[in-house]
C-alpha cells in the first residue's frame, strides 16, 4: 500500500492526485517485464494498481507498517493539469461537482472514506470506464458516493447562503457581508454575486477562514487573504443603513402570519447556526411577536 | 374607512406588507436569468428562499400590496371595504426604492406586487404597470418580479405588464363558482377565469416568438400561478383537485397554490375554526398537487365521490398504494421510472438515481438507502434482485398498522405546532 499525504486544499489534494497517478506509472515501468500479462510475473513483483495507492488529506493518526507514505507539496501547475484533464475529457458538471467535494468540510467519523481518497478512485474509475461523466451515477460504489455526499454538502449550504447573506452598506459605499459556512462555499457565492451585481462594489469575508472576496466594479472577483482587515472601517456604516435595516425589520416581522406561528418550523427551514449572519434573525430572535396592530387569532 | 395623510414609508411598508401576508405564493423560481452586466440582478431557475418568518414560511421576494383600498367587499379578505383597518398606498418610486435598496442588500429575490382595487380595475393596473416599467427601465432592475393581474382590467394593460414580469397570477380565491357569489359578490368566475385564458394564449404565442427570434421580449417565462382558499366553504377535497387538475391541464398553470383559511374578519358567512386554520388539510391537498406535477397521477385515481377526502393519518400516496397492493412488490433492477414513482417512499429524486445507478450493477438494500430512499416506508412494497428486506406480509392491514406508526406521516411543524386533536377540527370542517 502507497499512500499520498496531501494538503487539505484543492491545491494539494489535485497534486496528490497527479503525484499518485504519476507513481503508479513510474512503478510499473520499473517492472522487468514492463508490466506484461499477469501470468509471466515472478512472485512477491505483482503490478502497482490504484487500488494499491491511496490518498489521504490529513496526517494519519496511526502509521501503518506495511505502507509506505509519501508526502504531496502542492504545486499549482500539477493541480492546473489535472484541472484541465478533468474538463476536457469529463466536462464542467463534471468538474465543478469534484471541486465542491473538494470544498467541503464534514467532520470525519471512524470507517468513512478520505476525501482525497474518494476524488482520487472516483477521478481513476471516471477516466478508465466508458461510462466518463456518468461514473458519478454509481452511487452504489463506495467512492463515488463519498463524492456525491461532500459535493452535496457543499452545494446545499451554498444554496441556502445565496438567500441567507446580508451585505451592510458601509461609509465608502462598499457592500459588505461576513459569514460563517461549514463548507468552503465562498468561491461559489462570489461567482452568484459577481453575476448579481455586476455594478457594486462588495466584500464577501468568511471570518472562519479570514478569507473573503473582494468585487470591484465592472470587474471580476478576487479572493484574498483577509487577515489584516481594518475592523474600524467595517464597522463605519452609511448615513441610510440604519434606515433600511429598520424597514427591513417591520417588514419581517408584518409578513407572518399569527395564527400560523411555528417556531420549530423555522429553524427547521433556516437553521440557527445562520441566525447570527441575517439582520432579522438576530435582532428579533425569530420575531415571533407579531407587531401589535396586527389581527388577533379568531377565539 | 380610516385614511391617513402624510405617512412615513416605515408606516405604509408595516400596513402594506401585513395586508399581503394572505397571499402564498412567494416563490421566485421558474426561469434562469444571467445577469446582464449594466443593470443589476439575475435569477435562477430553482427560487432562493431569503428567510423564513415566525410562521415558518419562507420568505423570498418583498410581497407587498401596492395599496391596500379597495372597492370590493369580499367576506374572507382582511382588506374588503367594509373593514376597520388603516389604509395606505405606496406610490411608483417608493415601490422601487425598496425593491432595489432591499435587493442590493440581498434581503430580497425580487418583487411580488398585489394590491386592493382602488378607484376601478384598470386604475390599479395603470399603477401596477407603471410601478415595473420604472423598476425595469428606469432602475435597470434585472431580478425576479411576481405580479397579479387585476381581475376586470383592460387586456392592454394586462398584456404590458406581462411583458415586464417574470411571473403573472390571478387568484381564482374559491374553489367553486358558488362560493365565490357568496363571499365575493363583485367577483366572479367569468371575470378571474377571462384574463388566465388571456396570458396563457399570450405565452404560448410568445414561445413561438421566442423559437423565432431569440431575443424577442419573453413575456411572462415563469408562467402563471393561481390560488385557493381551503376551508372558508364546505367543498370536499375531491373537488379542490378537480379543479386544480383542470387548471393544470387547461390552463396550463405552473403552481395551483392552497391557502388554509384564517378568519381575520369574523364574518357571519365564515366558518370559525376552533382547531386554528386546517394546516393538517392543506398540507394533505400540496402532498397530491405534487402528485399530479410529477408523480403522473390522476386526481380519479386518489379520490373519489365515495371517498371525496384525503386520509388524515396517512399520505396520499400511502393511502393509494395500501388499496392498490396488487401491484406490489416491484423490482427496483427492472421497474420503468413511473413505477418507481408509485412506490411509497421513493421520491422523483430517488427514482431518478436508481435508474441511472443500476445501469452498472444490480441495486441491494443498502444501496437504497444511500440513494435516499425511505425504507421504513418502501420496504413492504418493493424487492431487490427478487428478494424483500424482512419477511413481511403484503396485508393492507398489516401494512397500514406499520405506516401509521411511523410518525413523518403526520409533519413534525404540523404535530407541534401547537392544536392538539387535529383529526376531530380537520374533519368537522362546517361552520
Amino acid at each position: 500500500m502507497y499512500t499520498f499525504i496531501c494538503e487539505d486544499s484543492p491545491n494539494g489534494i489535485f497534486s496528490g492526485v497527479y503525484d499518485a497517478w504519476a507513481f503508479k506509472i513510474q512503478q510499473n515501468k520499473q517492472m522487468p517485464d514492463g508490466g506484461g500479462q499477469s501470468g509471466s510475473r515472478a512472485a512477491g513483483q505483482t503490478r502497482c494498481t490504484h487500488d494499491d495507492i491511496r490518498l489521504t488529506s490529513r496526517e494519519p493518526d496511526n502509521y501503518e507498517l506495511f505502507s509506505q507514505y509519501f508526502p504531496v507539496t502542492p504545486s499549482a501547475e500539477k493541480s492546473d493539469k489535472v484541472a484541465r484533464t478533468l474538463c476536457a475529457r469529463l466536462g464542467t458538471e463534471f468538474y465543478e461537482t469534484v471541486m465542491n467535494a473538494l470544498l467541503a468540510v464534514i467532520p470525519e467519523r471512524k470507517g468513512e472514506i478520505d476525501k482525497a481518497d474518494a476524488i482520487y478512485h472516483t477521478v481513476v474509475l471516471a477516466l478508465s470506464s466508458p461510462a466518463g461523466a456518468n461514473t458519478l451515477h454509481r452511487l452504489n460504489h463506495p467512492h463515488v458516493h463519498r463524492v456525491f455526499t461532500l459535493s452535496r454538502a457543499t452545494a446545499n449550504e451554498a444554496h441556502h447562503l445565496l438567500g441567507f447573506l446580508r451585505f451592510r452598506e458601509l461609509e465608502n459605499g462598499v457592500l459588505f457581508s461576513t459569514i460563517h459556512p461549514k463548507n468552503n462555499a465562498l468561491p461559489i457565492l462570489a461567482e452568484h454575486f459577481t453575476d448579481r451585481l455586476p455594478q457594486e462594489n462588495f466584500i464577501i469575508y468568511d471570518e472562519n477562514r479570514r478569507q473573503a472576496a473582494v468585487h470591484a466594479a465592472g470587474k471580476n472577483f478576487m479572493l484574498a487573504d483577509a487577515s489584516d482587515l481594518d475592523e474600524a472601517m467595517i464597522k463605519r456604516e452609511s448615513c441610510r443603513e440604519a434606515e433600511y435595516q429598520s424597514l427591513w425589520l417591520a417588514f419581517f416581522e408584518n409578513i407572518a402570519i399569527r395564527a400560523r406561528v411555528n417556531p420549530k418550523l423555522q429553524a427547521q427551514n433556516i437553521p440557527k447556526r445562520f441566525w447570527r449572519d441575517t439582520i432579522e434573525l438576530s435582532r428579533t430572535g425569530g420575531g415571533h411577536f407579531p407587531p401589535s396592530h396586527a389581527p388577533l387569532p379568531p377565539e | 374607512m380610516n385614511i391617513q395623510m402624510n405617512m412615513s414609508l416605515a408606516e405604509k411598508l408595516a400596513i402594506l406588507s401585513d395586508a399581503a401576508k394572505y397571499d402564498v405564493a412567494c416563490t421566485s423560481s421558474g426561469v434562469d436569468r444571467r445577469g446582464n452586466g449594466a443593470g443589476m440582478g439575475n435569477s435562477v431557475a430553482a427560487g432562493i428562499c431569503h428567510t423564513f418568518s415566525a410562521d415558518g414560511r419562507c420568505v423570498s421576494l418583498l410581497k407587498i400590496l401596492f395599496t391596500n383600498e379597495c372597492i370590493f367587499n369580499c367576506a374572507y379578505c382582511q382588506n374588503n371595504c367594509n373593514s376597520d383597518v388603516p389604509r395606505a398606498s405606496f406610490t411608483p418610486d417608493e415601490v422601487c426604492e425598496l425593491t432595489m435598496e432591499f435587493y442590493r442588500r440581498n434581503y430580497i429575490e425580487g418583487l411580488f406586487l398585489s394590491s386592493g382595487i382602488m378607484v376601478s380595475p384598470n386604475y390599479t393596473m395603470g399603477l401596477i404597470y407603471q410601478t415595473l416599467y420604472q423598476l425595469r427601465r428606469v432602475h435597470q432592475f434585472n431580478g425576479y418580479i411576481h405580479v397579479k393581474a387585476i381581475p376586470g382590467a383592460d387586456p392592454v394593460l394586462v398584456e404590458k405588464t406581462g411583458f415586464l414580469a417574470d411571473r403573472m397570477s390571478i387568484n381564482l380565491e374559491l374553489p367553486t363558482a358558488e362560493g365565490l357569489k357568496k363571499l365575493a359578490p363583485y367577483k366572479s368566475r367569468h371575470t378571474i377565469l377571462k384574463p388566465m385564458r388571456q396570458i396563457q394564449n399570450r405565452i404560448t404565442e410568445n414561445k413561438n416568438e421566442v423559437a423565432l427570434y431569440r431575443k424577442a421580449p419573453r413575456f411572462v417565462p415563469a408562467g402563471q400561478s393561481t390560488q385557493m382558499i381551503i376551508g372558508a366553504t364546505p367543498e370536499h377535497d375531491y373537488e379542490i383537485m378537480r379543479v386544480a387538475e383542470s387548471l393544470y391541464q387547461k390552463f396550463d398553470l405552473k403552481r395551483v397554490f392552497y391557502s388554509a383559511f384564517v378568519n381575520v374578519n369574523q364574518d357571519a358567512n365564515l366558518p370559525v375554526l376552533p382547531g386554528g386554520p386546517p394546516l393538517l388539510r392543506e398540507h394533505r391537498l400540496y402532498q397530491a398537487d405534487w402528485l399530479l406535477r410529477y408523480y403522473d397521477f390522476t386526481v380519479d385515481e386518489l379520490l373519489s365521490e365515495e371517498r371525496p377526502d384525503f386520509n388524515i393519518y396517512l399520505d396520499p400516496k400511502c393511502d393509494w398504494a395500501l388499496r392498490h397492493l396488487e401491484c406490489f412488490p416491484i423490482e427496483i433492477n427492472r421497474a420503468d421510472y413511473r413505477t418507481l414513482l408509485r412506490v411509497p417512499g421513493i421520491g422523483a429524486k430517488s427514482a431518478q438515481r436508481i435508474v441511472k445507478a443500476r445501469r452498472t450493477a444490480a441495486l441491494g438494500f443498502s444501496d437504497l438507502k444511500k440513494i435516499g430512499v425511505v425504507l421504513k416506508r418502501a420496504l413492504y412494497f418493493i424487492t431487490c434482485s427478487g428478494k424483500m428486506m424482512y419477511r413481511t406480509k403484503l396485508d393492507e392491514d398489516y401494512i397500514c398498522r406499520n405506516l401509521i406508526g411511523d410518525r413523518t406521516q403526520i409533519p413534525r411543524e404540523i404535530r407541534e405546532a401547537g392544536y392538539k386533536q387535529l383529526s376531530l377540527f380537520d374533519i368537522g370542517m362546517e361552520p
